[in-house]
């Protein structure tokens, strides 16, 4: 599976497995529409920009606004078209509006890591929850 | 990993020297149970991480009911020194100011009676419940301005502010150090839970241990009381979320080296400790209005369901945070005491109680799990001399929150609460069964400990009789 939860005592810790850095942001993208059970209602598109320091931070962050549109508008992407540059990225997300399972405080840094690894590009991250 | 070893039969240490990073040994309040089970997941690794903090001193602790978290693990306690010591956004943790709040009730268990169902139900429809669920009165611009800056003060009176930590208001707060997407999350959550191990529960007093105690913060056996455990929501999320970015981009100008970028930190006196200080200090007032507004809605509840004496008569008892740094005075030292999971416990005499309570000592709240009872502690003087004035904060998870789904059914577990005389009102069963009793070490072993080592000793045990969660 190409992203998959692996056990935490307190919090969700995400792994990520992907051919590519691009895909493994839609692999995170993936991970927290199944967190937030999808959505029904009105069809939303967002456009986001985003830029971090490095490729892990660039992951917090954009899981990080992920979980900011889930709080503040109920919108859970399901799809989206993704331009990464170096440590930055443009992207067309789009989904629904719902009420999305109320879950995700924050995306932390601990044990962050998106990294090329056999081949392919390897990602973790853990999850407030 | 290097073995803890036991110093006395509740202190277990890793020495400084495990490790060449480690700039203090890593201490344990534990019984030989506990620590079997402590070491089981990485929290004692953590804890060592905890112990290279520039400025540390003494030791990193962890208290009994410590588990596995992020950066900092959670039960964790460490105080670096002022001015230059650092300041961890990740040893206070994305819900700053999580914490709880005692209200007691001026009826016993039987005089609530049949009415214990509508009480419970009315509390759940008065508590806005679930992550992102609003409050029916947005706050934005100079009015949440001044939540930030006052805390319970804004939307609580005179009784309730006395009876809160720190007067419910941390000082230095300010509004402009806390960005816009933080005052955005925030904005409609005042008065809600939130999720995950949030509550609002309804109990009985089942047992005073302490009858002078108990009477000074006025408990008695089978009174009714309300335990509130929120924090800052939305808005204290985004704090930490933009400070940890922040001191990430720095570390290097500090020369700090780090084990985990989660404790990414700052000499307290640089522009980003000030900082961040102060955006902290304002989610932390906004958690205590938070709780402030969530007793506002208890008390309206029980003033349709029990009438408005009942609702006037119902005290808070105190409110303590758990997730917190304060600048305190330990040993002779100013230190920045970052409580991760962990909380105040200040002895009797201390002149930062209320004077109500100066001969019995702090009043704090241990809350087990739904199903199992919490407790009512005070604070000992032994807090000051091993743990910076500090001790437990709940029972402390064992089981993750998949492991706990896949041992029991919500609808299962909601029923088996309900056999047990336990009303249980929840919007998500999977969230239900994430919190299952079982999920959660022995409250009751974990109390002990902390009462033998000297750090507090029990007053009450709560037994919860309703509970709403997030």
């Amino acid at each position: 599976m190409p992203y998959r939860w692996v056990d935490h005592t307190a919090e969700l810790e995400l792994h990520i497995e992907a051919a590519s850095p691009t895909l493994v942001l839609q692999e995170g993208l993936s991970a927290l529409a199944e967190l937030y059970d999808g959505a029904t209602g009105e069809p939303e598109t967002h456009e986001l920009a985003l830029e971090a320091r490095d490729l892990p931070a660039l992951l917090a962050e954009w899981l990080e606004e992920l979980v900011f549109l889930a709080e503040t508008r109920g919108f859970v992407a399901d799809q989206a078209g993704i331009v990464l540059c170096n440590t930055s990225v443009r992207a067309t997300v789009r989904g629904k509006r719902g009420e999305p399972r109320p879950l995700v405080k924050a995306v932390t840094y601990h044990g962050l890591m998106f990294d090329r690894l056999d081949g392919g590009w390897q990602a973790r991250v853990v999850l407030d929850v | 990993m290097f073995e803890p070893r036991a110093i006395d039969e509740t202190l277990w240490e890793i020495p400084a020297d495990a490790r060449a990073d480690m700039r203090v040994p890593a201490r344990v309040f534990a019984d030989s149970e506990l620590i079997d089970a402590i070491r089981g997941d990485s929290s004692l690794e953590q804890l060592q991480n905890v112990a290279t903090l520039p400025g540390i001193v003494d030791a990193a602790y962890a208290m009994p009911d410590i588990h596995q978290g992020y950066g900092f693990p959670v039960g964790g306690l460490a105080a670096t020194e002022l001015p230059d010591g650092v300041v961890s956004p990740g040893g206070v943790g994305y819900d700053i100011n999580c914490g709880v709040r005692l209200l007691a009730a001026p009826l016993s268990f039987d005089e609530l009676g049949t009415r214990k169902e509508a009480l419970v139900h009315e509390i759940s429809r008065a508590v806005p419940a679930g992550a992102g669920k609003d409050s029916r009165h947005s706050r934005r611009g100079a009015e949440l301005d001044r939540v930030l800056t006052d805390g319970s003060r804004a939307v609580g009176g005179d009784d309730d502010v006395e009876r809160t930590e720190s007067n419910g208001c941390l000082p230095g707060a300010d509004p402009a150090a806390v960005s816009e997407r933080a005052k955005e999350r925030g904005s409609g959550q005042l008065g809600t839970m939130g999720s995950g191990n949030h509550f609002v529960e309804v109990q009985r007093v089942e047992h005073v241990f302490d009858e002078v105690a108990a009477g000074a913060y006025g408990l008695r056996e089978d009174q009714v009381t309300i335990l509130v455990h929120s924090g800052s929501r939305g808005l204290g999320h985004q704090v930490c979320t933009d400070y940890v970015r922040r001191m990430d981009a720095v570390l290097g100008r500090y020369g700090i080296e780090l084990p985990d970028r989660q404790l990414s930190c700052a000499p307290a006196s640089s522009p980003e400790g000030e900082s961040y200080l102060a955006a902290m200090a304002a989610a932390g007032n906004f958690a205590w209005a938070n709780r402030q507004e969530i007793a506002n809605h208890v008390r309206a509840a029980i003033g349709r369901v029990l009438g408005r004496k009942a609702a006037d008569a119902t005290r808070q008892v105190y409110d303590v945070a758990h997730n917190v740094a304060k600048r305190e005075r330990h040993r002779g030292r100013d230190v920045l005491v970052h409580r991760k999971g962990a909380t105040r416990a200040f002895p009797a005499g201390s002149g930062d109680i209320p004077s109500d309570f100066r001969a019995a000592g702090q009043p704090v709240f241990i809350p087990g799990s739904m199903g199992t009872s919490s407790f009512v502690l005070a604070g000992e003087p032994g807090s000051m001399e091993r743990s910076f004035g500090t001790t437990c904060h709940g029972a402390g998870r064992k089981l993750s929150r998949t492991a706990a789904r896949r041992q029991i059914q919500g609808a299962d577990l909601r029923r088996q609460l309900e056999e047990a005389g336990i009303t249980v009102r929840s919007p998500s069963n999977k969230g239900l069964a994430e919190e299952a009793p079982f999920a959660y070490k022995d409250v009751e072993r974990v109390v002990e400990v902390v009462e033998r080592a000297g750090l507090a000793r029990r007053v009450a045990r709560l037994r919860p009789i309703g509970v709403v969660k997030g």
